[in-house]
């Protein structure tokens, strides 16, 4: 009983860390077709910004989590201005807008490795304390990033589905050229889907930094998983990402516990090519019909 | 003059050059390079064909290397097979673990193979470093594949017993030899029906799919040719350096190598291997700039993607065109 | 003569240097119904498109009462009244009708309510389906939800480019009522369609397209009146 609680409990914490770095993702994949392979390293620029403020400039933690993911929304937008807006103009967008984000991933990712060492860091923004559940003690940091994470979820699922931004961005990703027949400017929703996804990706960071500690690389790990998570959900699909993401977090942490951190990893990807092979465009997507 | 005899005449000059250099700047470090150059210029040459002409957006290719790599490694130290056995050997489990990848990628569309290939090279990499169990403790512990340290002490093919002080430029000739296979395999795959297949998948794919032209087959059969050759030259990259570790999967290289294509000109003949001479060339001349590498190497592959998609070869092409 | 609302004069247009039309000339009337007649693949969307801002107009202009339109972007189009119901519906499939609705209205929400009330009059069944996902209904509502999304938009014109594709005679029967009502109601509507005899009684004007050019404009009843036109360009 104990042991399952302590699953759930490190499960969920997992899942919604994951669930908040693959949002951004997916509604970026959704809309524009990109797979933003810079993700990882906007993520972790959240974490460091998140750090460097609240212990270099003295920030109160809230407005740094602030100042991160405003630095990192502007990122995004840079990534729009010099990389998607000109790809877009030309052929073979996805291609090319990857092998671009891979690029610019690795000049953020490099800089800060210059500015910030490659020596682990902690994160400062954290809580102490614990709560008890039977015989289990939850660290208070792990129900506090379970807590932002479902106010963050619950915050862009009323963005989407209740407003009319949130509409124009769904509308977007479902099809592109109805979307401008409805009046959409669709480069402008591109520029705030690219934003919000870097605010996102820099919430996460800061989470991820709390329980882990903050390196330079720390960000490839979860994109990994993040890409995972919406490769699973099918690539583009906001809502089953989030409920892939948990089912992930909950298998990470019992498979943990049952085979060792070691081959965890490696047992979640070879279900992930298994679902692949069984259904290839992902267990919540639809087949794409190509028209010839 | 018609394309192929183009290409036979820049292959002969280059070649030429090559047999030279050795005569011309005799110096170690020189061949060394070099010979590290025809290494990744094979791997380059063969993930071209892949990703340039299959359209197969597979990132599995270091991972094919590796594979080739370890083979050739842990044939010699466990079944003391010989090199010259092993390294063919090698290739051709390559081959198969490649076409294991292909089976579970290739139904897929373009992004999802990437970022399968993706996840499947990093879990052989975590499986590799996490792996701490002692499978043999003959000369100290040693994880099945390695570990961290990787496996040494596999045999040699012989060259450095043979020429002790010039073994070095051997192997520069069996660099030189092996790049000079894998760049006439890719001319023929791409000027030959292999590469028509393609052409006519990506121009008219409805014809192409009714004239009984299956792009799951030609991309299963293009996967499997550029495995072979990158298992080879994983198996030589083992014998030249005498040890293989975790390394070959680290992301800089595979950075590197991708910006080796990109800059060269994607799914061209020779942009490649331009884009393969031009990076190590660079990467010499700013050794000292060597915090920098990777931020030049990812703003590079950005503004070429952005600005030059077609690369040096592109650039060359339109010289070539506004001459005529 | 009622002044012209949208006027195309000498509109070349087409995809990656391929031209698909060549100097189309012809203009629809405030409070007509302007149809634009053709056989299959010979350019009809591509110059509802063209009109959208959706594809670049290479040559000549386009005026929406009197202003120069051809070289802005699609949503300054729309914004300005130039509203058009693409061919086979594009809607929003996971949204449901009435987001769909909402989605019409998206570059112009004042009285949104009133205008939802009209829609839901002309087109009862949008409210019965209100939310249902528009990819679960039937051709026949798709259809509708597609005119109701684009009526939703309150503009000064409305394109349509082929409301009766794909739909069984009865249903095609329905929509053209509503189409035809609309016109009665004074509204200013250009009209695509393959089959002539289906609207030339109710066509103020009709132009016919071939390979991309204007081959004959005239009135709608004169074009029955003509059947070695009809033959020639219509095959009929
Ligand atoms: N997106 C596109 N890209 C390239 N060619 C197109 C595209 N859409 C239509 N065409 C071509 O333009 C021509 C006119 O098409 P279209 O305007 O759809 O005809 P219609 O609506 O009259 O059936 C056709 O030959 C068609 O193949
Ligand atoms: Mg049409």
């Amino acid at each position: 009983m104990d042991v399952l609680i302590q699953i759930v409990a490190s499960g969920l914490t997992l899942g919604a860390m994951y669930a908040v770095a693959t949002i951004g993702l997916s509604l970026v994949y959704g809309s524009l077709n990109m797979l933003n392979m810079a993700h990882g390293a906007i993520l972790t620029l959240g974490g460091y910004i998140c750090y460097a403020a609240i212990v270099h400039a003295g920030l109160h933690p809230a407005l740094a989590l602030l100042a991160a993911a405003f630095v990192c929304a502007l990122v995004g937008l840079m990534i729009y201005f010099s990389a998607a807006l000109p790809l877009l103009r030309a052929e073979n967008f996805e291609t090319n807008i990857f092998i671009a984000t891979i690029g610019i991933g690795s000049v953020i990712e490099n800089l800060m490795l210059k500015g910030f060492g490659p020596y682990p860091i902690p994160q400062p923004l954290a809580v102490d304390g614990q709560v008890v559940i039977g015989n289990v003690h939850i660290p208070l940091q792990n129900v506090f990033i379970l807590g932002v994470a479902i106010v963050l979820m619950v915050g862009v699922a009323i963005l989407l589905q209740r407003t009319s931004a949130g509409r124009a961005i769904r509308a977007t990703s479902m099809n592109r050229e109805a979307a401008q027949l409805m009046g959409v400017r669709v480069g402008r929703i591109y520029a705030q889907v690219l934003a919000l996804s870097g605010a996102l990706a820099a919430v996460s960071g800061i989470m991820i930094s709390s329980i882990a500690t903050l390196t330079p690389v720390m960000g490839g790990d979860p994109m990994l998983k993040a890409f995972i998570v919406c490769v699973v959900a099918g690539l583009g699909n906001v809502y089953g990402a989030v409920v892939a993401a948990i089912a992930l977090g909950l298998l990470e942490a019992a498979t943990q516990y049952v085979l060792g951190v070691r081959w965890s990893f490696a047992t979640l990807l070879l279900l992930v090519i298994l679902v692949l092979i069984w259904r290839p465009y992902g267990l919540f997507g639809k087949q794409q019909v190509v028209r010839l | 003059m018609t394309s192929i005899r183009r290409d036979i005449l820049i292959g002969l000059v280059c070649l030429a050059l090559a047999v030279a250099l050795p005569f011309a700047m005799p110096g170690r470090y020189v061949i060394t390079q070099s010979t590290l150059f025809f290494i990744w210029a094979i791997v380059v040459v063969q993930w071209n064909l892949v990703l340039g002409i299959g359209g197969i957006f597979s990132l599995a290719q270091m991972a094919l290397f590796a594979t080739g790599a370890y083979a050739t490694a842990m044939l010699g130290f466990y079944w003391k097979v010989p090199m010259l056995a092993a390294i063919p050997m090698a290739g051709v489990i390559t081959v198969a673990v490649g076409m294991l990848i292909g089976l579970a990628c290739l139904r897929l569309r373009g992004p999802y193979v990437a970022l399968l290939t993706l996840a499947i090279a990093q879990v052989m990499y975590v499986l590799i470093v996490n792996d701490t169990d002692c499978f043999t403790t003959t000369g100290g512990c040693m994880p099945l594949f390695g570990g961290v340290r990787g496996i040494g002490q596999f045999g040699d093919i012989g060259l450095r017993a043979l020429f002790p002080s010039k073994w070095y430029v051997a192997h520069y000739y069996v660099g030189l030899a092996l790049l000079a296979v894998a760049v006439t395999i890719s001319i023929i795959v791409i000027r030959g029906p292999l590469g028509l297949a393609f052409r006519a998948l990506r121009d008219n794919p409805g014809y192409a799919m009714s004239r009984g032209i299956s792009r799951f087959k030609y991309q299963l059969w293009i996967f499997a040719v550029s495995a072979f050759f990158t298992g080879i030259a994983g198996g030589f990259y083992a014998i030249h350096f005498r040890v293989v570790g975790p390394t070959v999967f680290s992301f800089s290289t595979l950075l590197f190598l991708i910006a080796m294509i990109v800059i060269g000109g994607l799914g061209s003949i020779w942009g490649p291997l331009l884009g393969a001479a031009v990076l190590m060339l660079a990467d010499e001349g700013m050794r000292e700039l060597s915090d920098y590498r990777n931020i030049g190497l990812g703003l590079l592959l950005a503004v070429f993607v952005i600005a030059w998609p077609n690369g040096l070869n592109g650039w060359l092409q339109r010289s070539r065109a506004s001459r005529n | 003569m009622a002044e012209a609302t949208l006027e195309i004069v000498d509109a070349s247009a087409g995809y990656a240097g391929r031209i698909v039309l060549d100097a189309i000339k012809l203009s629809a009337r405030k409070g007509e119904l302007t149809a634009i007649v053709g056989p299959n693949g010979h350019g009809k969307s591509t110059l509802l498109k063209a009109i959208s801002g959706l594809v670049p107009v290479t040559s000549g202009e386009i005026y929406l009462d009197g202003l120069r339109i051809d070289r802005l972007r699609p949503d300054q189009i729309v914004e300005r009244g130039v509203i058009q119901v693409p061919q086979g519906d594009l809607l929003f499939p996971a949204m449901t009708v009435h987001e769909n609705l909402l989605m019409g209205a998206y570059a112009n929400s004042d009285g949104l309510a009133e205008r939802l009330d009209f829609v839901f009059t002309l087109l009862p069944k949008l409210k019965e389906r209100r939310n249902q996902t528009a990819g679960t209904l039937s051709g026949g509502e798709r259809r509708m939800c597609g005119i109701g999304r684009g009526l939703m938009a309150g503009g000064e014109v409305l394109m349509l480019d082929e409301p009766s594709l794909g739909l069984a005679p009865i249903v095609i029967e329905q929509i053209y009522e509503v189409i035809f009502n609309l016109r009665r109601e004074g509204r200013t509507i250009l009209l695509v369609e393959e089959n002539a005899e289906r609207i030339a009684e109710h066509a103020d004007m009709i132009h016919l397209l071939d390979n991309g050019r204007i081959a004959w404009s005239g009135l709608g009843a004169e074009l029955m009146a003509r059947p070695e036109i009809v033959e020639t360009y219509l095959g009929v």
